[in-house]
C-alpha cells in the first residue's frame, strides 16, 4: 500500500473512532436503560438482548482503541454469559448485585475512553519468550581450539553449543536462528574490533538486545566500555575459567529456569474462574480450578499452589473463612491468599487481610492487573521460602528439607503406586581439594556440581545438599537401575570438568549410591541403603555409582 | 491457487461493518458484499458468488452458526469456506467454531491494517 494511501486510510479510522466515541454515551446509555427494565420486570429475552449489547462492545471497543472499555465489556459479557449457561434466570439479588457492580465499571471505562490511546500501543515487540527447552549457545571466535575446549566444558551443563570461526557466518545463522546466549570474541583476523560490530549489527537486525557475553585477551577499561556500548552482559578476560563463565551464562539464561507459577483459583462462578484462568495462562501459569469452596484442601494439598486467588463471597463459607480455616494448618501458614471482591469499602478489606488475606483485589479486575500482582506475590513469596528450605551456597534444598521431600514423595508414590529412587553423591577425596586449592576454590567445585545435577536431572528429580560435600537426590517415577544410568552419565560428566585454579587446572571425581522403592518402603531404611551403597561405591575405588542390594 | 477477491462480509454492528469495509477494501483490494443479517446475506449470497464468507457469530436474529448451517445447504454455496469474527472469549471456542465447519475464527478487535492479511492467510492455507 503506498503511503497516501495508508494516510487516508488513518484518516478514515481517525474519524470513524470519532464518531463511534460521540456514540459511546449513548450506547451506554441503552444497556442501562435495558438493565433497569430486566430488573423491573424480568424476561430472558431482554436478557439475552443485553448480553447482545454488551457483546458488540467488547468487539468494537478495542478495534477503535478502546481497550479498557473492551475489557469492561468482556468481564460483564462473560458473567452474563455464564449467568445464561448455568440457567440462573431470572437473577438472584446477590447476582444483579454483582452484574450491577460490573455494569458500573463498564460506563466508569466508558467515561476514560481516551481517544489517543490505541489498542496496539499494549503488544510491543521484544525479545523471544524464555523457553525451557531453549539453551542454544553460540560461540563465535577464530581460535578453533578454544572454541572446541570451551564447547565441551559448556555443553557438560546441558548447553547446546556451535562454534563459528568467522564474523560472516555467525551474523547470517544468528539473524535466521538468534542463541539464548552468544559467546563473543572481540579481535577477528579481519577486524580488530569485530565482536563490537557483529553484535550492533546483530541487535539492529533482530530489533532487540541479544544476551552476549564477551570474551576477550583485551582487559583495558576502553574495550570493556566500548563492550557495555555494545550492549554486553559480561566481559571475561582469557584464560576463561570455565565455571565462572557458567555461572554467567546461568545469571543471563536464568529466567529460563523460573518454574511456571502454580494458581489456585477458588470461585463459585465457574465462568469467572475460568476466565481468570485463561488470563494467567495466557502469562504462562499453571491453574487448578475448585468452584466448592469446601473442597478445597484435597487440590490444594495435591496441586501445591503458590498462591490462592479467591472470591470473597461464596455460598456455603466465605473466602474470609476458608482463609482462616487453610492458615490454622502449619504447612499453609505462608502461603500468599489473595481475594477477589466487588468489595470496595476499606473497612471490610482490612477485615479480610487479619483474617490471613496478603492482599485485596477489587473486582472487575484488568487482566494486566491480576497477571502483574500475582505474579509479584509469588515472586516475593518463593524468595522468602528460599530462605527457608534452600542451601545458601548452592540454591539447592537443604537437609531438613530434601529429608522432608522424601517423606512426601515416598508417601504419595505409595498411594498412587509407581517406582522411586533415592541417591546419595559424594564429592571423592574433597578434603584434598580444600586443602591444596583453599576453600574458595573448593566451593567452587561443590557449585558446579550442584549446577551440573540441577541441569542434566529431570524437573521432576529433588536435588538437594546434604552437608558438606555431600548431595541427595530424589528420582520420581523412576527405578534404580535408571536412577544408576543417570547418575553414572554425571559422574562422567563431571570427571570431566576441568577446575581452574592459580596453580593449575584439576579435576574431581563423585561417588555415588542408589536404593529404590518398592524394595524399600521406609524413608528412613532407604536414606540407610543409598548410603551404604555409597559407601560401597567410595570403598570399590570411588568414581562410581552403585545400586544397593538390599 | 486461484486469486481471492470476492467475500461476502454479514455483520450486524454498523461501526465493525465500517471499520472493516475500509480494511478489506481499501487495505486488501477485495471486492465485498456487505449483509447486516443472517437473512440478507441468504439473499445475496448466490447472486454474489463469493469466493469466501466472513461471518459474525454474535447477530440479532439469525446468528453466525445458523446462517452458516442455512448457507450450507444451498448447493451452490456449500464448499464456500466460511470464517466467523467474534470477540474472543473463551479458549474451547475456537475449536467449537471449526467443529461447526468454519475454516478459522478471526478474534475481535481486529487490525485494521492486518485484517486482509490474516484473511489471505487463512485462504492460503485452505488451498494449500
Amino acid at each position: 500500500m503506498d503511503e497516501d494511501k495508508a494516510a487516508r486510510m488513518q484518516a478514515q479510522l481517525a474519524a470513524m473512532r470519532e464518531t463511534y466515541a460521540l456514540q459511546l454515551p449513548e450506547k451506554i446509555r441503552q444497556i442501562e436503560e435495558t438493565w433497569t427494565g430486566l430488573q423491573n420486570e424480568w424476561n430472558d429475552e431482554t436478557f439475552q438482548t443485553l448480553h447482545r449489547m454488551v457483546h458488540s462492545l467488547t468487539g468494537s471497543g478495542a478495534t477503535f482503541g478502546f481497550t479498557m472499555l473492551s475489557e469492561a465489556a468482556r468481564t460483564l459479557e462473560i458473567l452474563i454469559k455464564g449467568l445464561l449457561a448455568e440457567g440462573k434466570t431470572p437473577l438472584s439479588p446477590a447476582h444483579r448485585g454483582e452484574l450491577g457492580v460490573y455494569l458500573k465499571a463498564l460506563r466508569d471505562a466508558s467515561h476514560n475512553a481516551d481517544l489517543k490511546k490505541s489498542a496496539k500501543d499494549a503488544a510491543a515487540p521484544g525479545a523471544p519468550h524464555c523457553d525451557a527447552n531453549n539453551r542454544l549457545i553460540f560461540l563465535v571466535d577464530d581460535d578453533v581450539h578454544l572454541a572446541e575446549n570451551l564447547g565441551l566444558q559448556i555443553s557438560y551443563f546441558g548447553y547446546t553449543v556451535r562454534a563459528f570461526p568467522t564474523l560472516g557466518e555467525a551474523f547470517r545463522t544468528i539473524i535466521q536462528t538468534p542463541p539464548s546466549v552468544l559467546l563473543l570474541d572481540i579481535d577477528f583476523p579481519e577486524d580488530s574490533l569485530g565482536g563490537f560490530n557483529l553484535l550492533e549489527q546483530i541487535n539492529r537486525e533482530i530489533g532487540y538486545i541479544l544476551p552476549t557475553i564477551f570474551i576477550s585477551v583485551h582487559g583495558e577499561l576502553e574495550y570493556r566500555l566500548k563492550a557495555v556500548r555494545a550492549g554486553g552482559s559480561a566481559y571475561f578476560n582469557k584464560p576463561l575459567d570455565a565455571a565462572v563463565l557458567i555461572d554467567k551464562l546461568e545469571e543471563v539464561t536464568s529466567c529460563e529456569r523460573e518454574e511456571p507459577c502454580r494458581i489456585l483459583i477458588v470461585d463459585d462462578s465457574r465462568s469467572l474462574a475460568d476466565y481468570y484462568a485463561s488470563i494467567l495462562q495466557g502469562a504462562g501459569m499453571e491453574t487448578q480450578i475448585v468452584n466448592e469452596p469446601l473442597k478445597v484442601m484435597g487440590p490444594l494439598l495435591e496441586f501445591m499452589p503458590d498462591l490462592i486467588l479467591m472470591d470473597v463471597y461464596m455460598p456455603e463459607c466465605s473466602g474470609l473463612e476458608l482463609a482462616k480455616v487453610i492458615r490454622q494448618q502449619e504447612r499453609f501458614v505462608s502461603i500468599p491468599i489473595v481475594f477477589l471482591s466487588a468489595e470496595t469499602d476499606m473497612e471490610k478489606q482490612l477485615d479480610a487481610m487479619s483474617l490471613g488475606g496478603d492482599d485485596f483485589l477489587t473486582k472487575p479486575i484488568r487482566p494486566e492487573h491480576l497477571v502483574s500482582s500475582v505474579t509479584t506475590r509469588v515472586r516475593r513469596s518463593r524468595v522468602l521460602r528460599s530462605f527457608m528450605v534452600r542451601d545458601s551456597l548452592t540454591g539447592l534444598l537443604n537437609h531438613t528439607t530434601i529429608k522432608a521431600q522424601l517423606d512426601v514423595q515416598l508417601a504419595r508414590v505409595k498411594r498412587v503406586g509407581g517406582k522411586l529412587s533415592f541417591a546419595m553423591l559424594d564429592i571423592d577425596h574433597f578434603k584434598s581439594v580444600n586443602d591444596t586449592y583453599g576453600h574458595p576454590t573448593g566451593d567452587r567445585v561443590i557449585r558446579s556440581l550442584s549446577r551440573l545435577l540441577q541441569q542434566r536431572l529431570r524437573t521432576s528429580d529433588v536435588v538437594g545438599r546434604y552437608g558438606g560435600e555431600e548431595f541427595a537426590v530424589i528420582f520420581n517415577d523412576t527405578d534404580g537401575a535408571t536412577a544408576v544410568h543417570l547418575l553414572d552419565e554425571i559422574r562422567r560428566d563431571f570427571g570431566h570438568i576441568r577446575h581452574q585454579h592459580e596453580k593449575g587446572e584439576f579435576s574431581v571425581t563423585i561417588s555415588a549410591g542408589v536404593a529404590d522403592f518398592p524394595g524399600i518402603d521406609d524413608p528412613a531404611m532407604l536414606n540407610e541403603a543409598a548410603d551404604k551403597a555409597l559407601y560401597e561405591a567410595k570403598h570399590g575405588g570411588r568414581n562410581r555409582v552403585v545400586l544397593s542390594q538390599a | 491457487m486461484v486469486e481471492l477477491k470476492k467475500i461476502l462480509y454479514v455483520e450486524d454492528e454498523p461501526d465493525i461493518q465500517a471499520v472493516a469495509k475500509l480494511a478489506l477494501e481499501m487495505v486488501g483490494g477485495f471486492t465485498l458484499e456487505v449483509c447486516s443479517s443472517g437473512q440478507e446475506a441468504l439473499d445475496k449470497a448466490a447472486g454474489f458468488a463469493p469466493q469466501l464468507i466472513l461471518l459474525d457469530v454474535m447477530m440479532p436474529g439469525m446468528d453466525g452458526p445458523a446462517t452458516l448451517a442455512a448457507l450450507r445447504e444451498s448447493p451452490d454455496l456449500d464448499a464456500v469456506p466460511v470464517i466467523f469474527m467474534t470477540a474472543k472469549v473463551q479458549p474451547g471456542e475456537v475449536a467449537h467454531y471449526k467443529e461447526l465447519g468454519a475454516v478459522d475464527v478471526i478474534p475481535k478487535p481486529f487490525d485494521p491494517m492486518d485484517l486482509s492479511d490474516t484473511i489471505r492467510k487463512i485462504w492460503e492455507d485452505c488451498h494449500g
